[in-house]
Protein backbone atom coordinates (compact mmCIF):
# COMPACT_ATOMS: atom_id res chain seq x y z
CA UNK A 1 0.00 0.00 0.00
CA UNK A 2 1.93 3.15 -1.22
CA UNK A 3 1.15 6.27 0.42
CA UNK A 4 1.73 9.43 -1.28
CA UNK A 5 2.59 13.14 -0.09
CA UNK A 6 -0.21 15.54 -1.18
CA UNK A 7 0.48 19.11 -1.12
CA UNK A 8 -2.14 21.50 -1.72
CA UNK A 9 -3.25 24.78 -0.29
CA UNK A 10 -6.12 24.27 2.64
CA UNK A 11 -8.16 27.45 3.56
CA UNK A 12 -5.11 29.62 2.53
CA UNK A 13 -2.57 27.59 4.39
CA UNK A 14 0.05 25.68 2.28
CA UNK A 15 -0.47 21.98 3.71
CA UNK A 16 1.14 18.62 3.12
CA UNK A 17 -0.21 15.31 4.10
CA UNK A 18 0.57 11.78 3.69
CA UNK A 19 -2.72 9.78 2.71
CA UNK A 20 -3.17 6.13 1.64
CA UNK A 21 -4.22 5.45 -2.19
CA UNK A 22 -7.53 6.72 -2.76
CA UNK A 23 -8.62 8.57 0.30
CA UNK A 24 -10.82 10.99 -0.05
CA UNK A 25 -10.58 14.83 1.09
CA UNK A 26 -13.60 14.09 3.76
CA UNK A 27 -11.76 11.19 5.22
CA UNK A 28 -8.42 13.49 5.69
CA UNK A 29 -10.80 15.92 7.07
CA UNK A 30 -12.51 14.96 9.65
CA UNK A 31 -10.16 12.10 10.39
CA UNK A 32 -6.77 13.69 9.83
CA UNK A 33 -7.17 17.13 10.34
CA UNK A 34 -9.82 16.93 12.64
CA UNK A 35 -11.69 19.65 10.65
CA UNK A 36 -15.29 18.37 11.35
CA UNK A 37 -17.20 21.09 10.41
CA UNK A 38 -17.53 19.32 6.80
CA UNK A 39 -20.12 16.81 7.78
CA UNK A 40 -20.22 12.26 6.38
CA UNK A 41 -23.81 12.33 5.77
CA UNK A 42 -24.65 9.81 2.56
CA UNK A 43 -20.90 9.21 1.20
CA UNK A 44 -22.78 8.56 -1.89
CA UNK A 45 -22.42 12.56 -3.35
CA UNK A 46 -26.36 12.69 -2.99
CA UNK A 47 -26.96 15.07 0.52
CA UNK A 48 -24.04 17.90 0.44
CA UNK A 49 -23.43 17.82 3.39
CA UNK A 50 -19.61 17.44 2.70
CA UNK A 51 -19.30 19.66 0.26
CA UNK A 52 -15.91 22.49 -0.10
CA UNK A 53 -14.71 24.53 -2.86
CA UNK A 54 -12.07 23.85 -4.97
CA UNK A 55 -10.77 26.79 -6.22
CA UNK A 56 -14.42 28.20 -5.43
CA UNK A 57 -16.27 25.78 -7.36
CA UNK A 58 -18.60 23.54 -4.85
CA UNK A 59 -17.46 20.08 -4.80
CA UNK A 60 -18.93 16.43 -2.86
CA UNK A 61 -15.52 15.99 -0.23
CA UNK A 62 -16.55 12.35 -0.15
CA UNK A 63 -16.18 11.85 -3.65
CA UNK A 64 -12.78 13.36 -4.34
CA UNK A 65 -9.95 11.46 -4.08
CA UNK A 66 -7.08 13.85 -1.87
CA UNK A 67 -4.66 13.08 -4.86
CA UNK A 68 -6.51 14.72 -7.29
CA UNK A 69 -6.65 18.14 -5.26
CA UNK A 70 -2.75 18.29 -5.13
CA UNK A 71 -1.63 21.63 -5.77
CA UNK A 72 -5.49 23.30 -5.48
CA UNK A 73 -7.01 25.42 -3.56
CA UNK A 74 -8.89 23.94 -0.63
CA UNK A 75 -11.94 25.85 1.30
CA UNK A 76 -13.98 24.50 4.50
CA UNK A 77 -16.15 26.40 6.62
CA UNK A 78 -13.29 26.59 9.01
CA UNK A 79 -11.34 28.65 6.36
CA UNK A 80 -14.15 31.02 5.63
CA UNK A 81 -15.11 31.80 9.75
CA UNK A 82 -13.10 34.92 11.04
CA UNK A 83 -12.06 34.05 13.92
CA UNK A 84 -13.27 35.96 16.32
CA UNK A 85 -16.97 36.19 14.97
CA UNK A 86 -18.75 34.86 12.50
CA UNK A 87 -18.84 35.65 8.27
CA UNK A 88 -22.00 37.13 7.06
CA UNK A 89 -23.62 33.77 5.46
CA UNK A 90 -23.15 32.04 9.20
CA UNK A 91 -25.35 35.38 10.94
CA UNK A 92 -27.59 35.35 8.51
CA UNK A 93 -28.36 31.43 9.30
CA UNK A 94 -28.43 31.74 12.57
CA UNK A 95 -30.45 34.71 12.48
CA UNK A 96 -33.47 33.49 10.04
CA UNK A 97 -33.70 30.21 11.89
CA UNK A 98 -32.14 28.22 8.96
CA UNK A 99 -30.67 25.72 11.26
CA UNK A 100 -32.26 23.40 12.85
CA UNK A 101 -30.04 20.16 13.58
CA UNK A 102 -27.36 21.84 11.65
CA UNK A 103 -25.85 18.64 9.77
CA UNK A 104 -26.55 20.45 6.61
CA UNK A 105 -25.40 23.89 7.58
CA UNK A 106 -21.98 23.82 6.27
CA UNK A 107 -22.13 22.32 2.96
CA UNK A 108 -25.29 24.85 2.56
CA UNK A 109 -23.32 27.97 3.44
CA UNK A 110 -20.42 26.60 1.36
CA UNK A 111 -22.45 26.42 -1.75
CA UNK A 112 -23.98 29.82 -0.99
CA UNK A 113 -21.02 31.49 -0.53
CA UNK A 114 -19.97 29.92 -4.01
CA UNK A 115 -23.07 31.36 -5.18
CA UNK A 116 -23.05 34.87 -3.58
CA UNK A 117 -19.22 34.91 -4.73
CA UNK A 118 -20.00 34.30 -8.43
CA UNK A 119 -23.63 36.57 -8.60
CA UNK A 120 -23.63 39.07 -5.63
CA UNK A 121 -27.63 39.44 -6.10
CA UNK A 122 -29.14 36.01 -6.90
CA UNK A 123 -32.59 35.75 -7.88
CA UNK A 124 -34.47 33.41 -5.62
CA UNK A 125 -34.80 30.83 -8.43
CA UNK A 126 -31.01 31.05 -8.80
CA UNK A 127 -30.78 30.43 -5.23
CA UNK A 128 -33.26 27.28 -5.35
CA UNK A 129 -30.93 26.11 -8.45
CA UNK A 130 -27.67 26.30 -6.12
CA UNK A 131 -28.71 24.40 -3.78
CA UNK A 132 -30.48 21.70 -4.69
CA UNK A 133 -27.43 19.04 -4.28
CA UNK A 134 -27.98 20.28 -1.07
CA UNK A 135 -30.49 18.24 1.26
CA UNK A 136 -32.14 19.72 4.63
CA UNK A 137 -34.43 17.25 6.49
CA UNK A 138 -35.53 20.36 8.81
CA UNK A 139 -35.85 23.51 7.92
CA UNK A 140 -38.17 22.87 4.59
CA UNK A 141 -35.78 24.98 2.95
CA UNK A 142 -37.89 28.34 3.12
CA UNK A 143 -35.56 29.90 6.23
CA UNK A 144 -32.30 28.98 4.34
CA UNK A 145 -33.18 30.50 1.48
CA UNK A 146 -34.78 33.89 2.53
CA UNK A 147 -31.08 33.74 5.02
CA UNK A 148 -29.22 33.65 1.62
CA UNK A 149 -31.70 36.48 0.08
CA UNK A 150 -30.47 38.16 3.33
CA UNK A 151 -27.03 37.83 3.15
CA UNK A 152 -27.12 39.07 -0.28
CA UNK A 153 -28.46 42.06 0.78
CA UNK A 154 -26.38 42.81 3.59
CA UNK A 155 -22.91 42.35 1.48
CA UNK A 156 -23.88 44.31 -1.19
CA UNK A 157 -22.30 42.83 -3.72
CA UNK A 158 -18.59 42.98 -1.27
CA UNK A 159 -18.46 39.16 -0.56
CA UNK A 160 -15.74 37.78 2.03
CA UNK B 1 -11.46 0.17 1.51
CA UNK B 2 -8.32 -1.80 0.52
CA UNK B 3 -7.30 -0.03 -2.79
CA UNK B 4 -3.53 -0.62 -3.09
CA UNK B 5 -2.73 1.93 -5.71
CA UNK B 6 -3.99 4.78 -7.09
CA UNK B 7 -2.84 6.38 -10.57
CA UNK B 8 -2.87 9.66 -11.56
CA UNK B 9 -1.82 10.05 -14.96
CA UNK B 10 -0.61 12.62 -16.34
CA UNK B 11 -1.18 12.27 -20.20
CA UNK B 12 -3.68 9.97 -22.71
CA UNK B 13 -0.28 8.24 -23.24
CA UNK B 14 0.36 7.95 -19.91
CA UNK B 15 -3.30 6.57 -19.34
CA UNK B 16 -3.24 4.40 -21.76
CA UNK B 17 0.31 3.13 -21.25
CA UNK B 18 -1.27 1.88 -17.61
CA UNK B 19 -4.55 0.26 -19.08
CA UNK B 20 -1.95 -1.77 -21.25
CA UNK B 21 0.07 -3.04 -18.05
CA UNK B 22 -2.46 -3.43 -15.49
CA UNK B 23 -5.63 -4.07 -17.80
CA UNK B 24 -8.46 -5.21 -16.85
CA UNK B 25 -7.71 -5.82 -12.98
CA UNK B 26 -7.43 -1.33 -12.96
CA UNK B 27 -10.62 0.62 -12.27
CA UNK B 28 -11.22 3.80 -14.60
CA UNK B 29 -12.13 6.67 -12.97
CA UNK B 30 -13.48 10.02 -14.70
CA UNK B 31 -15.12 12.38 -12.16
CA UNK B 32 -15.12 9.44 -9.65
CA UNK B 33 -19.34 10.19 -8.89
CA UNK B 34 -20.18 6.52 -9.99
CA UNK B 35 -16.96 5.03 -8.66
CA UNK B 36 -16.54 6.52 -5.34
CA UNK B 37 -20.04 6.07 -4.14
CA UNK B 38 -19.77 2.20 -4.49
CA UNK B 39 -16.21 2.10 -2.87
CA UNK B 40 -17.27 4.11 -0.22
CA UNK B 41 -20.06 2.00 0.22
CA UNK B 42 -18.02 -1.24 0.07
CA UNK B 43 -19.82 -2.59 -2.98
CA UNK B 44 -16.89 -2.38 -4.69
CA UNK B 45 -13.24 -2.77 -3.84
CA UNK B 46 -11.07 -2.25 -6.79
CA UNK B 47 -7.42 -2.54 -5.68
CA UNK B 48 -5.63 -0.36 -8.67
CA UNK B 49 -7.72 2.44 -9.80
CA UNK B 50 -6.52 5.12 -12.41
CA UNK B 51 -8.25 8.50 -12.04
CA UNK B 52 -8.07 11.40 -14.81
CA UNK B 53 -8.30 14.46 -13.52
CA UNK B 54 -4.83 15.09 -14.59
CA UNK B 55 -4.75 13.49 -17.78
CA UNK B 56 -5.50 16.75 -20.10
CA UNK B 57 -8.95 15.61 -21.42
CA UNK B 58 -10.53 18.83 -20.00
CA UNK B 59 -11.13 20.94 -23.37
CA UNK B 60 -13.73 22.04 -25.92
CA UNK B 61 -13.07 23.02 -29.29
CA UNK B 62 -15.04 23.88 -31.80
CA UNK B 63 -13.17 23.28 -34.91
CA UNK B 64 -15.69 23.50 -38.33
CA UNK B 65 -19.08 22.61 -37.64
CA UNK B 66 -18.10 20.22 -34.99
CA UNK B 67 -17.64 20.17 -30.89
CA UNK B 68 -14.44 18.63 -29.79
CA UNK B 69 -15.48 17.30 -25.89
CA UNK B 70 -12.45 16.14 -23.87
CA UNK B 71 -14.03 13.03 -22.31
CA UNK B 72 -12.93 14.83 -18.50
CA UNK B 73 -15.03 17.77 -19.25
CA UNK B 74 -17.08 18.50 -16.26
CA UNK B 75 -20.97 18.88 -17.19
CA UNK B 76 -20.68 22.52 -15.83
CA UNK B 77 -18.72 22.81 -18.65
CA UNK B 78 -21.09 22.17 -21.29
CA UNK B 79 -23.51 24.63 -19.73
CA UNK B 80 -21.60 27.00 -22.03
CA UNK B 81 -22.12 25.39 -25.06
CA UNK B 82 -24.59 28.37 -26.46
CA UNK B 83 -24.02 26.40 -30.18
CA UNK B 84 -25.90 23.23 -28.72
CA UNK B 85 -29.05 23.98 -26.40
CA UNK B 86 -29.78 20.99 -26.06
CA UNK B 87 -26.86 20.13 -24.13
CA UNK B 88 -26.81 22.71 -22.18
CA UNK B 89 -29.94 22.05 -20.94
CA UNK B 90 -29.50 18.02 -20.83
CA UNK B 91 -26.29 18.80 -18.00
CA UNK B 92 -27.98 21.52 -16.32
CA UNK B 93 -30.70 18.62 -15.46
CA UNK B 94 -28.36 16.09 -14.00
CA UNK B 95 -27.40 16.39 -9.78
CA UNK B 96 -26.97 19.48 -8.31
CA UNK B 97 -24.03 21.95 -8.50
CA UNK B 98 -21.54 20.30 -7.04
CA UNK B 99 -22.15 16.88 -8.89
CA UNK B 100 -21.91 19.08 -11.90
CA UNK B 101 -18.74 20.26 -11.21
CA UNK B 102 -17.66 16.57 -10.55
CA UNK B 103 -19.01 14.39 -13.11
CA UNK B 104 -17.95 14.35 -17.14
CA UNK B 105 -19.23 14.25 -20.29
CA UNK B 106 -17.07 10.96 -20.80
CA UNK B 107 -17.84 9.40 -17.22
CA UNK B 108 -21.67 9.82 -18.01
CA UNK B 109 -21.45 7.53 -20.93
CA UNK B 110 -20.63 4.74 -18.66
CA UNK B 111 -23.46 5.88 -15.87
CA UNK B 112 -25.93 2.77 -15.63
CA UNK B 113 -29.53 4.07 -16.09
CA UNK B 114 -31.28 5.35 -14.91
CA UNK B 115 -28.36 7.70 -14.83
CA UNK B 116 -26.97 8.17 -18.47
CA UNK B 117 -29.30 11.08 -19.66
CA UNK B 118 -26.38 13.20 -21.14
CA UNK B 119 -25.58 10.68 -22.83
CA UNK B 120 -28.66 10.06 -24.94
CA UNK B 121 -28.93 13.94 -25.70
CA UNK B 122 -25.15 13.11 -27.38
CA UNK B 123 -26.95 9.90 -28.98
CA UNK B 124 -29.59 12.54 -30.63
CA UNK B 125 -26.81 14.22 -31.80
CA UNK B 126 -25.39 11.19 -33.58
CA UNK B 127 -21.97 11.93 -31.58
CA UNK B 128 -18.47 10.28 -32.11
CA UNK B 129 -16.67 8.76 -29.92
CA UNK B 130 -12.61 8.64 -30.00
CA UNK B 131 -11.25 5.51 -28.55
CA UNK B 132 -7.09 5.51 -27.46
CA UNK B 133 -4.99 2.84 -26.71
CA UNK B 134 -1.19 2.28 -26.97
CA UNK B 135 -2.32 0.58 -29.92
CA UNK B 136 -3.64 3.61 -31.77
CA UNK B 137 -6.79 5.40 -32.30
CA UNK B 138 -10.17 4.91 -33.86
CA UNK B 139 -13.94 6.53 -33.82
CA UNK B 140 -17.03 4.87 -33.38
CA UNK B 141 -20.68 6.18 -33.44
CA UNK B 142 -22.39 6.47 -29.66
CA UNK B 143 -25.00 4.75 -30.98
CA UNK B 144 -23.05 1.46 -31.75
CA UNK B 145 -20.94 2.09 -28.84
CA UNK B 146 -23.15 0.29 -26.55
CA UNK B 147 -23.65 -3.28 -26.35
CA UNK B 148 -25.62 -4.43 -23.30
CA UNK B 149 -25.91 -3.64 -19.68
CA UNK B 150 -22.86 -1.74 -18.52
CA UNK B 151 -21.40 -3.29 -21.49
CA UNK B 152 -19.23 -1.63 -24.71
CA UNK B 153 -17.45 -2.07 -27.22
CA UNK B 154 -14.46 -0.53 -25.57
CA UNK B 155 -11.64 -3.46 -26.28
CA UNK B 156 -8.85 -4.02 -23.39
CA UNK B 157 -6.69 -1.31 -23.59
CA UNK B 158 -8.94 0.91 -24.99
CA UNK B 159 -9.94 4.78 -22.90
CA UNK B 160 -12.35 7.12 -24.13
CA UNK B 161 -10.80 10.09 -24.85
CA UNK B 162 -13.34 12.51 -27.12
CA UNK B 163 -16.21 12.83 -28.08
CA UNK B 164 -17.22 14.95 -31.42
CA UNK B 165 -20.88 16.41 -31.94
CA UNK B 166 -21.49 17.68 -34.99
CA UNK B 167 -23.67 21.28 -34.72
CA UNK B 168 -27.63 20.05 -35.14
CA UNK B 169 -28.74 20.94 -38.43
CA UNK B 170 -32.31 19.71 -37.00
CA UNK B 171 -34.19 21.11 -34.75
CA UNK B 172 -33.93 19.18 -31.02
CA UNK B 173 -36.01 19.31 -28.25
CA UNK B 174 -35.09 17.21 -24.41
CA UNK B 175 -37.34 16.33 -21.82
CA UNK B 176 -36.51 14.84 -19.06
CA UNK B 177 -39.25 13.76 -16.70
CA UNK B 178 -38.32 12.39 -13.00
CA UNK B 179 -39.96 12.68 -9.53
CA UNK B 180 -38.32 15.52 -8.82
CA UNK B 181 -38.13 18.76 -10.57
CA UNK B 182 -33.64 19.07 -9.84
CA UNK B 183 -31.60 16.57 -8.88
CA UNK B 184 -33.65 13.20 -9.68
CA UNK B 185 -32.85 10.20 -11.48
CA UNK B 186 -35.30 9.80 -14.45
CA UNK B 187 -38.58 7.63 -15.53
CA UNK B 188 -37.53 8.50 -18.61
CA UNK B 189 -35.45 10.89 -20.56
CA UNK B 190 -36.35 11.93 -24.66
CA UNK B 191 -33.55 13.35 -26.71
CA UNK B 192 -34.94 14.24 -30.41
CA UNK B 193 -33.35 15.62 -33.36
CA UNK B 194 -35.60 16.10 -35.95
CA UNK B 195 -34.69 17.44 -39.70
CA UNK B 196 -37.20 18.96 -41.64
CA UNK B 197 -37.84 19.90 -45.37
CA UNK B 198 -40.89 21.91 -45.54
CA UNK B 199 -43.31 19.30 -44.21
CA UNK B 200 -41.06 16.22 -44.54
CA UNK B 201 -38.90 14.67 -41.83
CA UNK B 202 -35.72 13.78 -43.81
CA UNK B 203 -34.15 12.74 -40.75
CA UNK B 204 -35.05 11.75 -37.19
CA UNK B 205 -33.08 11.14 -34.00
CA UNK B 206 -35.22 10.22 -31.29
CA UNK B 207 -32.77 8.68 -27.99
CA UNK B 208 -34.56 6.94 -24.67
CA UNK B 209 -32.98 6.91 -21.16
CA UNK B 210 -33.85 4.66 -18.77
CA UNK B 211 -35.74 2.53 -20.49
CA UNK B 212 -33.25 -0.20 -21.43
CA UNK B 213 -30.08 -1.12 -20.56
CA UNK B 214 -28.52 1.79 -21.62
CA UNK B 215 -29.46 4.85 -23.72
CA UNK B 216 -31.01 3.73 -26.63
CA UNK B 217 -32.62 4.81 -30.09
CA UNK B 218 -35.94 4.82 -30.18
CA UNK B 219 -35.46 2.93 -34.37
CA UNK B 220 -39.25 2.06 -35.08
CA UNK B 221 -40.65 5.52 -34.10
CA UNK B 222 -37.85 7.41 -36.05
CA UNK B 223 -39.35 4.92 -39.08
CA UNK B 224 -42.33 6.38 -39.06
CA UNK B 225 -41.37 9.94 -39.45
CA UNK B 226 -38.64 9.09 -42.07
CA UNK B 227 -40.36 10.70 -44.78
CA UNK B 228 -43.82 11.94 -43.72
CA UNK B 229 -44.78 14.97 -42.51
CA UNK B 230 -44.66 15.83 -38.51
CA UNK B 231 -48.07 16.31 -37.12
CA UNK B 232 -50.53 14.81 -34.54
CA UNK B 233 -51.38 11.80 -35.98
CA UNK B 234 -47.62 11.12 -37.34
CA UNK B 235 -46.46 12.09 -33.60
CA UNK B 236 -48.67 10.01 -31.88
CA UNK B 237 -47.84 6.76 -33.95
CA UNK B 238 -44.38 7.20 -33.34
CA UNK B 239 -44.79 8.18 -29.31
CA UNK B 240 -47.10 4.48 -29.47
CA UNK B 241 -43.68 3.18 -31.35
CA UNK B 242 -41.52 3.99 -29.00
CA UNK B 243 -43.51 2.93 -26.14
CA UNK B 244 -43.29 -0.59 -27.29
CA UNK B 245 -39.87 -0.79 -28.91
CA UNK B 246 -38.17 0.03 -24.90
CA UNK B 247 -37.26 -1.97 -22.38
CA UNK B 248 -38.05 -0.27 -19.17
CA UNK B 249 -37.26 -2.18 -15.85
CA UNK B 250 -38.62 -1.26 -12.06
CA UNK B 251 -36.64 -0.11 -9.71
CA UNK B 252 -36.99 2.42 -6.61
CA UNK B 253 -38.01 5.15 -9.00
CA UNK B 254 -40.76 3.71 -11.47
CA UNK B 255 -42.93 0.37 -12.38
CA UNK B 256 -41.73 -0.93 -16.31
CA UNK B 257 -45.44 -0.65 -16.91
CA UNK B 258 -45.42 3.30 -15.44
CA UNK B 259 -42.20 3.92 -17.79
CA UNK B 260 -43.47 2.21 -21.03
CA UNK B 261 -46.55 4.62 -20.47
CA UNK B 262 -44.07 7.68 -19.38
CA UNK B 263 -42.12 7.06 -22.99
CA UNK B 264 -45.88 7.28 -24.95
CA UNK B 265 -46.37 10.52 -23.35
CA UNK B 266 -42.87 12.12 -23.37
CA UNK B 267 -42.02 10.82 -26.84
CA UNK B 268 -45.81 13.05 -27.60
CA UNK B 269 -44.50 15.85 -26.00
CA UNK B 270 -41.17 15.86 -26.96
CA UNK B 271 -41.88 16.26 -30.63
CA UNK B 272 -44.78 18.23 -30.54
CA UNK B 273 -42.61 20.54 -28.90
CA UNK B 274 -40.33 20.56 -31.97
CA UNK B 275 -43.65 21.37 -34.21
CA UNK B 276 -44.07 24.26 -31.82
CA UNK B 277 -40.57 25.43 -32.38
CA UNK B 278 -40.91 25.76 -36.01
Amino acid sequence: MASKIVTFTLNGRRIEVLVKPLTTVQTLLRDQLGLTSTKAGCKQGGCGSCTVLVNGDPMMSCLLPVEDVQGQEVTTLEGITPTPGLHIIQEVFYENFAIQCGYCTPGMIMVSKALLDRNPHPGREEIIDALTGNYCRCTGYEPIIQAIEEAARRMNGNGN
Amino acid sequence: MNTREYFLPQSVNEATQLLAKHGPFMLVMAGGTIAMPLINEGISFPQKVMGLRRAGLSYVTKPNGKITIGAMSTLTQMLDLKEIPILQEAAHQVGGWAIRNMGTVGGNLFAPPPAGDFAAALMALDAQLKLVSTAGARIISLTDFYTGFMTTALSPGELVTEIQVPVPTGKTAYLKYGRKHANTPAVVTVAAQIELDGEGVTNSRIALNAVGPHPIRASKAEEILSGSPLNPTTINMAASAAAEECEPFSDAIATEWYRRKMVEVYVRRTLTKITDRR
